[in-house]
């Protein structure tokens, strides 16, 4: 164990550079996003709950939870990785990494953890403030656990992928706003997509994020638009293709190097 | 290649994606222990040359060894220390976190780390920064947490690109004693500068670069002779002019 540690020392402090730099900035990367998604479970659940009662024999408050968490998670651990690696390039102390004894997946790796861990706060914190306004069940901790870690896989090698290839932050910015925000809504986060009518509850099964977040929503309430199977693996094929795009980036310098 | 060599380049050729031939069929020898200056216009190839040593860039023909190790290996990367010419702190950290954290990421025990970061504080005079993020450090204090954090993992190779650029007259006195100590003590220096004074000053051999190519390398006395100059500045001139 300690040689282990002994061999993995740069993977290790990169990592903790990364986790060091989403705490030393809590108010803005873990505080900011679990008040804005609380305001919307205050908001639209507890205020347009009292109109929508049920979906799916769930009470609505309840249902849009797990959206919300898979929502700012995913968001948050694309802009972390996408910010921090974007910075890193623009004010080059990345050489100071890519010149160190580290392997391609270590840089890849660590600089993955900080959207990681700063997504885990946010769920966990998000969660628990939900669960002081509404009472939501987990009833499959497994799935939930393999949907989570999924999304943190896909949006942490997403977001360190936009981070390589943006050349400004307005690209960063430009993916949140224009790519995950509109998909997340779409893919069901206040409504469930089998009350859409043709063509649009279709086209919502193109749109990945809704996968993902069934899969996560199946894991709280036990209810999916989809078969979880389905979901995990669909976000499975994605997350696996992020990696192996992230792994070649690192692996080549492409982008990195000139 | 010789085998004291810590620094040969054989072949070393450097075309950026836009065409630019940078460096071209470059090879030098640096021995161990030398302190090695390299000259040359802006263009000239020292900041690709190095890059290319540490790993920056990517080469596209010939190869690079460091005290006989390919230059991709990690066991080459750990004897390298770079000081660039842009000064790329990580805004996050303080002063003692970007001497901890680069420790980390040289593989530095973390006792060893504490213990060597406190030594280079105390060397380039930032112990009372030690808690100040890089970007509210003066242009001077700056500079010296670079150097700091290129031997921080005590390095046999330590390249400086362009150390003293925009330094006052004190600092640069400073930091001149310390590469100086730094090279008695056996370190290899290769060291690329404007300064023409400072090269004559501190080099025990000058390559002189232009357009990605090697012109000449000698030492200081050795320039003046082969180029019939009075100055290592005239050498320069008519080796650039040639």
């Amino acid at each position: 164990m300690t040689e282990l540690v002994a061999r993995r020392r740069g993977l290790l402090a990169l990592s903790r550079r990364e986790a060091h730099r989403v705490l030393k900035l809590w108010t803005q990367t873990v505080a900011a996003p679990i008040l804005s998604s609380f305001l919307f479970i205050l908001v639209f659940g507890l205020s347009l709950g009292g109109r929508i009662k049920h979906i799916d024999g769930i009470d609505y408050d309840v249902f849009i939870v797990p959206g919300l968490i898979t929502m700012a998670m995913i968001q948050a651990t694309y802009a972390n990785n996408s910010a921090s690696v974007f910075q890193a390039r623009f004010d080059r102390y990345l050489n100071d990494v890519l010149a160190a004894p580290m392997r391609p997946w270590e840089i890849n790796l660590a600089l993955s953890i900080g959207g990681v861990v700063r997504a885990l706060l946010i769920g966990a914190g998000l969660l628990a403030c939900a669960l002081a306004v509404v009472d939501v069940p987990i009833q499959h901790p497994l799935a939930l656990t393999a949907a989570v870690a999924l999304a943190l896989v896909l949006f942490s090698s997403f977001g360190v992928i936009v981070g390589i290839y943006a050349s400004s932050w307005d690209h960063t910015a430009f993916v949140t706003n224009i790519v995950i925000l509109p998909l997340s809504f779409l893919g069901g986060v206040f409504y469930s997509v089998d009350t859409l009518p043709s063509p649009w509850h279709e086209i919502s099964h193109a749109n990945p994020i809704f996968y993902l977040l069934n899969a996560v929503r199946y894991g709280f309430l036990g209810t999916s638009d989809v078969s979880v199977g389905l979901s995990l693996a669909v976000s499975g094929v994605l997350a696996a293709a992020m990696v192996a795009w992230s792994s070649w980036l690192f692996r080549t310098g492409h982008r990195l190097k000139p | 290649m010789s085998p004291t060599a810590a620094l040969s380049l054989r072949g070393l050729t450097k075309r950026y994606d836009n065409g630019f031939l940078a460096l071209e069929e470059l090879a030098l020898d640096v021995p161990d222990g030398a302190f090695f200056g390299l000259l040359g216009p802006n263009g000239a190839g020292k900041t690709t040359l190095i890059s290319a040593i540490c790993n920056l860039i990517r080469v596209t023909e010939g190869e690079i060894s460091v005290f006989g190790h390919d230059h991709e290996t990690l066991g080459a990367r750990r004897l390298i220390g770079l000081a660039e010419q842009d000064v790329n702190l990580d805004r996050f950290l303080d002063v003692e976190e970007t001497l901890l954290y680069h420790g980390g990421y040289y593989g530095m025990e973390r006792a060893h780390a504490r213990h060597r970061a406190a030594e280079m504080m105390d060397v380039f005079d930032l112990r009372a920064k030690a808690h100040v993020r890089a970007p509210m450090l003066s242009g001077g204090m700056r500079r010296r947490l670079l150097l700091a954090r290129a031997l921080m993992h005590e390095p046999r190779l330590v390249i400086l690109d362009e150390p003293t650029a925009g330094v006052d007259f004190e600092l640069r006195m400073e930091l001149w004693a310390y590469i100086r100590r730094l090279h008695c003590e056996g370190t290899t220096i290769l060291l690329t500068t404007h300064y023409l004074e400072e090269a004559e000053e501190l080099c025990q051999e000058i390559a002189l670069l232009r357009g990605g190519r090697l012109l000449a390398r000698d030492s200081a006395p050795g320039l003046r002779s082969a180029f019939e100059a009075d100055s290592l500045a005239g050498a320069y001139v008519k080796a650039m002019a040639s």
